[in-house]
């Protein structure tokens, strides 16, 4: 008996509980019974269960070097350290596809656990989708994607994980990425609910919401940390390349980014039902389709994967996917009337909606980079690829528009906003842009498009501060001191201004892309010691080779002072580390300085004994900005997201009476679903507390309507 | 993606009969600007392709290549062992195909760090027709062996 054994048995079990799960909830859903729906929340719990079970036995088997398990010999080795070996868990296909399916069934627990906050007559099916999805990988890890198939005769010892993941970004950037792509299932499952119950209310919305800011979220931040892993192990100086791989993660999150947009529009006003479930059924797809594409080999990328049948089975699921979710969206076209009419362009939704173009417009231009090897060989049987310049050069002023809507939105008021109050709105943020504009040339930079691009960032970030200042004006004219008002004012309406938060975060990483895109030096050169390399400011004096031996490992690296102001900052030793079980392909040591904001990259070229070095050198201003531009758009997306206390407790302070008045309410509001009348207790309780979360929820945003009188009525406070 | 952005029109145009105030949904300022964004995204992306495509070949097509003296062209092959020669910043190597069809390559800049005999490799630039491939970017296959987002240029 090993831990394999167990982790087999339990995927098995798991996939029997999903597939049982599915059923059970469809049937009590569509019957009409309860306790069938119950007991479908109970076996997601089950499905869970197993799954952790196969997880915990496969860290199990690596952890007590269990090389009689094909995936363990393969990835691990007796002289890693423990939580390399833990995390080569994840570290091959097999591996990360039970880490998707296990936190995916977590989430479901979630999901289950926090179902009394979400429609009760979308909770069944949002749990049959689920398990759904779960079944398709569980499906895959019991065939032909077991990570528990035994070898005849145990090895001695394990091939080790590849030198380029045996770094610690290789602990936080997969299982994030894996989580994201994840994560889209959620949202997609609540899709697929209410587009079967034809609930697509404002209670759908909200829970929709929610999940789908988490997922984005963890998307933003396993975009993030690959941009970094890649920046500091890879040595090419830069930090996004628009690989397939790397564009297969921006697709979803484009298309979430701008549902999270139109879905306000939606909340607000009723409008573009269609697109919404569109842009949601769109992410989950590109998620999928992202992991097809880089298993399968369909497309060249610099990432070369364990090519296997599973990209068939992921094109397979794909269009089930794709055929199931248009066929009950064209079943339920008739019920996604608008509620509401557009009025004028110069709106908030008019901005949404033009913020909703330019993230499609930039999904559609990347996919047709990424796919242009395909359509190029489809339309004229030679395969051409478009690199980098081109993704650059259509993405790049695509992105400028969207930070600039991005500064013009929060100004304009909801239906329509007079050109007087525009002007004065403008004012502010204009005045910003226009500062930015006279001072950069003054400063050297002479370029154009750099200057546009960063007089819009300066324009968006002047409005957003404007915008966070009028607020706290207010409630320090009420008495708070300024960082009371700031927190207040941000604990109060965390939407509004998480938001703000995040496209602050948005406009400090634009900023930092176009410094490091546009004013990025590099120099190279072959040096005996005593020479230097003098770049930008920086001089680069070089010593001398060092080799040192270790038991597993043996480290090249060069040592070099770097100066700069003529005093000396530093030394420092780049270098190369090659494994013994991968001696051909060594990692890097890259030390990278970061003066102010300019980081200086130091890549060792080639080495040629001990008093001989080829240095790469980059000087790349402003991309620190980048991380703690994500940072900001991490917490504000947690912002957003965190559950709001204060609601809850109001909820338990309700007396007993409050609440059948509320039910009643509602009944009348949702009379086409028979849902308030299933006459059980819990069901009322549970309908009875949302609807009045949903009230305080209404009297918050009411509150905020008036903050945002000033913007949209003239005069009106001031 | 690009059926959304019609599906966004369709029920609105069903609807229009239906209207009680037989009002039209979508005012024109919001088609012109709608119209204005697609043309320059299908613009942009246009002009994009036709600046930047480069056609990828293996190294028997390189061979039959009419248009390559003129144009910057990708070539995968497979470095061939003993054939690398580092001189100075310069270093030359010979790839192959599958079919055995050899090409000499001559290329200086940041080699990756996996770059070895035997590795796959893509090297983008310059083909006379006589002579060796002048490289002007060389890219290594990463050896990853998972879905994260590792790029090497």
């Amino acid at each position: 008996m090993h831990f394999s054994d167990l982790g087999s048995i339990s995927l098995i079990l798991a996939l029997g509980f999903a597939i049982l799960t599915m059923v059970v909830a469809v049937l009590g859903a569509t019957r009409n019974i309860p306790q069938l729906v119950a007991s479908a929340r109970r076996c997601v719990l089950v499905v869970a269960f197993f799954l952790v079970l196969a997880s915990a036995s496969l860290i199990a088997s690596f952890l007590t070097h269990d090389f009689g398990l094909t995936y363990v010999a393969q990835h691990s080795s007796l002289s890693m350290p423990w939580y390399y070996t833990t995390a080569a868990f994840y570290g091959g296909q097999e591996g990360s596809l039970l880490y998707w399916a296990m936190m995916l069934s977590v989430f479901s627990v979630i999901f289950v656990f926090t179902s009394r906050r979400a429609p009760a007559m979308l909770v069944p099916y949002v749990t049959a989708t689920l398990m759904g999805i779960e079944a398709f990988f569980l499906l895959m890890l019991t065939t032909i994607s077991s990570p528990f198939v035994r070898l005849p005769v145990p090895l001695p010892d394990g091939v080790g994980l590849n030198p380029l993941l045996m770094d610690p970004g290789m602990l936080i950037h997969p299982p994030t990425l894996l989580m994201g792509y994840m994560s889209f299932s959620l949202p997609f499952a609540f899709a697929v609910a209410a587009m079967i119950t034809g609930k697509l209310d404002s209670d759908w919305l909200r829970s929709i919401r929610r999940w789908t800011l988490a997922a984005w979220s963890i998307q933003t931040a396993g975009l993030v940390l690959g941009a970094w892993w890649a920046y500091h192990v890879l040595g090419w100086g830069g930090y996004w390349g628009w690989d397939p791989v790397e564009n297969a993660a921006l697709f979803p999150w484009l298309t979430s980014t701008a549902f999270l947009h139109s879905a306000m529009v939606q909340e607000r006003r009723g409008m573009l039902k269609v697109w919404n479930l569109g842009l949601v059924i769109a992410s989950f797809a590109l998620s999928i389709f992202g992991t097809f594409e880089v298993r399968s080999g369909l497309i060249s990328s610099v990432h070369s994967f364990a090519y296997s049948a599973i990209g068939g089975y992921f094109l397979g699921f794909l269009c089930i996917v794709v055929v199931f979710s248009t066929g009950l969206f064209i079943y339920r076209l008739p019920r996604l009337r608008p509620e509401h009419e557009f009025e004028s362009v110069v709106s908030r939704e008019g901005s949404f909606l033009l913020n909703n173009l330019l993230l499609v417009g930039i999904t559609f231009a990347t996919l047709w980079g990424t796919l242009f090897p395909l359509i190029s060989q489809a339309l004229s049987r030679q395969t051409q690829t478009v690199g980098p310049p081109f993704y650059n050069s259509v993405d790049g002023p695509l992105f400028i528009a969207l930070v600039l809507a991005m500064g013009i939105g929060p100004l304009l008021a909801w239906r329509r906003t007079s050109t007087r109050t525009l002007w004065r709105n403008i004012g502010i943020p204009a005045l910003a842009a226009a500062a930015c504009a006279a001072i950069l040339p003054l400063a050297g930079i002479r370029d154009i498009w750099p200057n546009i691009a960063f007089a819009v960032c300066a324009f968006t970030a002047g409005a957003i501060l404007y915008e966070i200042w009028r607020g706290v004006r207010v409630r320090h004219s009420h008495g708070e001191p300024y960082p009371l008002a700031i927190y207040m004012l941000i604990h109060r309406y965390r939407q509004r201004y998480g938001g703000y938060i995040v496209h602050l975060g948005l406009v400090m990483l634009a900023v930092g892309v176009i410094g490091s895109h546009f004013f990025q030096a590099q120099a190279s050169a072959t040096l005996r010691p005593g020479q230097e390399i003098d770049i930008a400011g920086y001089k680069l004096v070089y010593f001398g080779n060092i080799a040192q031996q270790y038991p597993n490992v043996v480290v090249e690296t060069a040592q070099l002072q770097v100066w700069s102001d003529g005093q000396l900052q530093e030394y420092i030793y780049p270098g190369r580390e090659f494994y013994a079980n991968y001696s051909n392909q060594p990692s890097s040591l890259i030390p990278i300085t970061t003066f102010g904001l300019t980081d200086l990259y130091v890549f060792l070229d080639n080495w040629n004994g001990p008093a001989q070095a080829t240095f790469d050198v980059f000087v790349n201003p402003l991309v620190p900005l980048v991380w703690y531009g994500a940072l900001l758009m991490l917490l504000g997306g947690i912002t957003c997201w965190w559950p709001e206390k204060r609601r809850r407790r109001i909820d338990r302070s309700l007396s007993p009476e409050d609440i059948p008045v509320t039910v009643g309410a509602r009944a009348e509001l949702s009379r086409e679903d028979t849902l308030v009348v299933a006459g059980r207790a819990s069901v009322i309780q549970g309908t009875g507390t949302q609807a009045v979360a949903g009230l305080t929820s209404q009297a918050e945003e009411s509150d905020s309507e008036v903050r945002d009188l000033p913007i949209g009525e003239e005069g009106a406070i001031t | 993606m690009q059926p959304d952005v019609t599906t966004l029109d369709e029920p609105v145009e069903e609807e229009k009969p239906s209207s009680r105030k037989r009002r039209r949904r979508w005012p024109i300022s919001f088609v012109i600007g709608g119209l204005v964004i697609l043309g320059a995204v299908i613009y942009l992306i246009y002009a994009n392709t036709q600046a930047n495509a480069m056609y990828y070949m293996t190294v028997s097509e390189l061979h039959h290549c009419t248009i390559c003296t003129t144009q910057s062209v990708r070539v995968a092959g497979t470095v061939q062992k003993g054939t690398v020669v580092h001189n100075g910043t310069q270093i030359s190597f010979v790839i192959s195909d599958t079919n055995g069809q050899a090409l000499p390559v001559v290329y200086s800049g940041i080699v990756p760090d996996i770059f070895a005999p035997g590795i796959q490799v893509v090297v983008e630039g310059h083909y006379t027709g006589h002579g060796p491939f002048q490289a002007q970017t060389l890219l290594a296959k990463c050896p990853s062996k998972f879905t994260a987002a590792m790029p090497t240029p």
